[in-house]
C-alpha cells in the first residue's frame, strides 16, 4: 500500500527526530571544510577550532566519525532544566521549552553524551520533566469538549504522544453533540 | 498535461499581477519583491549554485505572503506534516516540488562531476558524503509527502471522481490515478457483489435513509493540533464561539474550523 499501516494514524517519533535534526547546532570541528552549498542553505567553512553552526543531522554525522565536538544548546544544561522542573511542579501551566526539546536532547544525549557536561544527571532531569508534563497533559483531558482545547507550550513529542487518544475523544464528543442536537 | 497547467497558471498569474500593479499603487509585497531581487543579484558572485534557488524562492514569496523568507526545505517539511495530519487532501505544492526536485538534480549532477574527477582530494569526498546524505533526506521527505497523498487518493478515490472541488487540489497524474483506482474498485464491487443484487440496490451512490453514504468521504470534523505561525483572524468553532489565535498558540480544534487558515499558511499542523 502507499502508506504503511503504522504511519497512517499519526507521525512516528523517528520522523519527528528527522524534522528536529534540521535545526542548527554549534559544533567545534576537528576537520577543515570549505564553505559548501547544500539544498537547505550554505554551511561552513569549518576551520578548527572555530565554532560553526550546522544542521543537527550534519553534526551527528560528523560526530559519529569523530570529526567534531557538539556544543550543547543553551537550554540543555542542569540549571536551566532544573529551573523549568521546579516551575513545572509548582505552577499549573506548562513551562516554556523549545518546541522540539525532547527530540533534540535525545539525539544529542544518544550520540554525543561525552560532549555534554553532566549528561547522566541531565537524563534524570529530562525524565522528571517529561513525567511532570505528562501528568499535566492527562489532566488537560478533563477540559476536553467537542470544539476546542488550548494547549500552550506543549511540545512536539508530547503532542504526538497524546494525539491518538485526544483526537478520538474529541471525535466521540462531536458524535454525541450531533445526536443530542436534533432533540433540542 | 502538468506542464500545460503550469504554463497556464504562470501566464494567468503574471497577467493578474500586471493588472493589479497597474491599477493600484505598489503594495508592500511588491517592494519586498524588489528587495529580494537585489539580494539575489548580490548572491550571484558569491555562489552561482544558490542563485537559481534564490530566484525561485522569490517566486514563492509572491504567492505565500505569510511564509516570506522561509527556505524551501522548511516549506516542504511544513506541507508534509500538514498533509500527514489533515483528514482531507490539501492542495498539491507543484511549484515547490518542482523547484526542490530540480535542486536535487543539480546537486546530484555536481556530485557526479566531482566523483568522476580522479584528482579529487580526501576532503572533497568527505563533502560529497554530506551532500549525498542531505539529498537522501530530502528525497525521503518528498516520497513520504507524495505517498501520503496517494494513500488519501486511494481511500477517497470514488469521492474524488465525483467531486470537482477536490480535483482542483490534486495534480494531473494524481487525477488519473484516482479515476483508475475508482474504476478498478467499481468493477471489483460489481463483479463480486452488486451484479447479483436486485436492480434497486445494485448502485454504490444511492443514498438510503438512515444509512451513512457508501462512498468514503474525508471526515472534516476530525480534530487536528494546530500551531499558529502568526496572529490569526478569528475562526468560528462548532459550538458557535470564536477563537483568535496569537502567534505560537497551540490548540486542538476540528479540521473544518481551521481549514482556511491552513490554506493561507497562517497555521501549521503539528
Amino acid at each position: 500500500m502507499s502508506l504503511p499501516q503504522s504511519l497512517r494514524t499519526s507521525v512516528i517519533p523517528e520522523e519527528l527526530e528527522m524534522i528536529a535534526s534540521q535545526e542548527l547546532v554549534e559544533v567545534i570541528p576537528l576537520i577543515a571544510m570549505e564553505k559548501t552549498v547544500f539544498i537547505s542553505g550554505e554551511f561552513g567553512p569549518l576551520r578548527p577550532p572555530m565554532k560553526s553552526k550546522i544542521p543537527l543531522w550534519m553534526a551527528l554525522n560528523l560526530k559519529l566519525k569523530k570529526k567534531c565536538h557538539i556544543v550543547a544548546p543553551e537550554w540543555l544544561n542542569i540549571d536551566y532544566l532544573q529551573d523549568r522542573l521546579t516551575r513545572e511542579t509548582t505552577l499549573p501551566e506548562f513551562s516554556d521549552l523549545p518546541f522540539r526539546f525532547a527530540e533534540i536532547s535525545r539525539l544529542l544525549l544518544d550520540a554525543a553524551s561525552d560532549d555534554i557536561p553532566n549528561s547522566d544527571k541531565l537524563r534524570l532531569v529530562l525524565k522528571d520533566l517529561r513525567e511532570a508534563r505528562q501528568a499535566k497533559s492527562r489532566e488537560g483531558l478533563q477540559q476536553l469538549d467537542h470544539s476546542e482545547l488550548s494547549l500552550p507550550n506543549l511540545c512536539s513529542m508530547e503532542i504526538n504522544e497524546i494525539r491518538p487518544f485526544f483526537i478520538r475523544s474529541m471525535g466521540i464528543f462531536t458524535q454525541l453533540q450531533r445526536t443530542t442536537q436534533p432533540q433540542e | 498535461m502538468a506542464d500545460w497547467d503550469e504554463e497556464y497558471n504562470r501566464t494567468f498569474g503574471a497577467g493578474q499581477a500586471a493588472v493589479a500593479s497597474g491599477s493600484a499603487p505598489p503594495a508592500n509585497p511588491f517592494l519586498e519583491r524588489i528587495r529580494d531581487v537585489a539580494r539575489d543579484d548580490d548572491d550571484i558572485d558569491i555562489d552561482e549554485l544558490m542563485a537559481p534557488a534564490g530566484i525561485q524562492a522569490g517566486l514563492f514569496d509572491r504567492t505565500g505572503s505569510s511564509t516570506q523568507g522561509e527556505p524551501p526545505i522548511q516549506q516542504l517539511i511544513r506541507h508534509w506534516m500538514n498533509e500527514r495530519h489533515a483528514p482531507d487532501i490539501l492542495p498539491i505544492q507543484e511549484q515547490l516540488l518542482a523547484s526542490i526536485l530540480d535542486h536535487i538534480r543539480r546537486q546530484s549532477d555536481a556530485v557526479q562531476l566531482i566523483r568522476s574527477d580522479p584528482g579529487a582530494s580526501q576532503e572533497e569526498h568527505f563533502r560529497i558524503v554530506l551532500v549525498q546524505t542531505e539529498i537522501e533526506r530530502i528525497k525521503f521527505i518528498v516520497r513520504s509527502y507524495l505517498r501520503t497523498r496517494l494513500f488519501k487518493i486511494e481511500k477517497y478515490a470514488r469521492y474524488i471522481v465525483s467531486n470537482v472541488d477536490i480535483q482542483t487540489r490534486i495534480s494531473a497524474s494524481e487525477r488519473a490515478y484516482a479515476s483508475k483506482q475508482a474504476k478498478i474498485l467499481d468493477n471489483h464491487f460489481w463483479v463480486t457483489v452488486l451484479q447479483s443484487l436486485p436492480e434497486a440496490q445494485s448502485h454504490l451512490d444511492d443514498t438510503p435513509i438512515f444509512m451513512p453514504p457508501m462512498v468514503t468521504e474525508p471526515d472534516k470534523s476530525r480534530a487536528v493540533f494546530v500551531h499558529a505561525l502568526k496572529q490569526c483572524p478569528p475562526v468560528i468553532l462548532p459550538d458557535g464561539s470564536s477563537l483568535e489565535m496569537a502567534k505560537d498558540h497551540i490548540s486542538l480544534v476540528p479540521f473544518s474550523a481551521v481549514e482556511n487558515l491552513i490554506l493561507r499558511d497562517e497555521v501549521e499542523l503539528v
